[in-house]
């Protein structure tokens, strides 16, 4: 039986978790803000992700534009406590990704690539 | 964008609906909001209205709103915030299917759209008011009286609508 696009939106974000040791929380949003499918832990409040995580994407691709940077390919956040990952998956939806530091950025972008790639084809 | 004269007369807007409908169009044309942020923003406002009201001592007489059903009740309270805010023309609140409620808004008659206000020119929607509403329904029936179904508002034609499950 096909599966629902909600379980394949949950079974490529959990192997993308799975692939990249220090991947805490992941979630796939609308260019709108709103939650479409995510891992999160329950202390994390959906919503915030959702809203942020498009609002810094679509902030980051205007100033790119704006400042003859090109396209924008992706945007990582450094904090003292990790990173946070965002990149647009087509035109409509976002993966957001929160990462402990001692990830391996190479293979974050890496397999980052090849779940976005997936998430294309079930969206 | 429409032609903003013709909005500003038809839509009947005073300057404070000019103000916020085009500042948050120009928000989101940088990018800086979206769906999901005016969501969480507008549960704010609806706090910070409950105290505005509470301050100025005309927040309703729970006991004297009308209504037989919670949808009555919910219909006549969003009757009062409407009263206040001044936010839409024509609209309607009744119950659809599934236990669910609709609220339902005459596009071209709402006062504070950054779309079709302020003219934001951005995909998607950025309409502040099925949170605004079930946050200050709740806030000022003093119990959890709507609950938003929908995560946002949904476009159908010139109608704006947005889904509730009404609790008892």
């Amino acid at each position: 039986m096909a599966q629902t696009i909600a379980a394949q939106l949950d079974k490529t974000l959990n192997d993308f978790e799975r692939n990249v040791p220090h991947v805490q929380a992941t979630a796939v949003v609308s260019t709108d803000g709103l939650v479409i499918a995510s891992r999160l832990p329950s202390d994390v409040e959906e919503d915030r992700i959702g809203a942020m995580g498009a609002a810094i994407l679509s902030i980051s691709t205007r100033s790119g534009r704006e400042l003859e940077r090109g396209e924008m390919v992706r945007v990582l956040i450094e904090g003292t406590e990790g990173y946070i990952l965002i990149r647009s998956v087509g035109e409509y939806a976002i993966l957001v990704a929160l990462v402990e530091k001692e990830v391996r950025l190479g293979l974050l972008f890496y397999e980052a690539k090849k779940c976005i790639q997936l998430l294309r084809e079930i969206l | 964008m429409a032609d903003i004269k013709q909005v500003v007369l038809e839509r009947n807007l005073n300057p404070y609906h000019s103000f916020f409908s085009s500042f948050f169009a120009g928000l989101a044309e940088l990018g800086m909001i979206n769906q999901g942020s005016i969501n969480i923003v507008s549960k704010r406002a609806a706090e910070y209205l409950y105290s505005y009201l509470e301050a100025k001592e005309i927040l309703p007489d729970l006991g004297a709103v009308p209504g037989d059903t919670p949808t009555e009740v919910a219909k006549n309270l969003i009757l009062y915030i409407n009263k206040i805010l001044n936010l839409v023309g024509e609209y309607d609140f009744k119950d659809a299917e599934d236990g669910m409620a609709v609220l339902m808004i005459a596009g071209n008659t709402c006062r504070i759209c950054p779309k079709g206000v302020g003219g934001a020119e951005v995909k998607g929607t950025l309409c502040p008011i099925p949170t605004l509403i079930e946050n200050l329904v709740n806030r000022i029936a003093q119990k959890d009286l709507l609950e938003l179904v929908t995560s946002g508002i949904e476009k159908e034609g010139s109608t704006c609508k947005a889904y509730f499950k009404v609790l008892n």
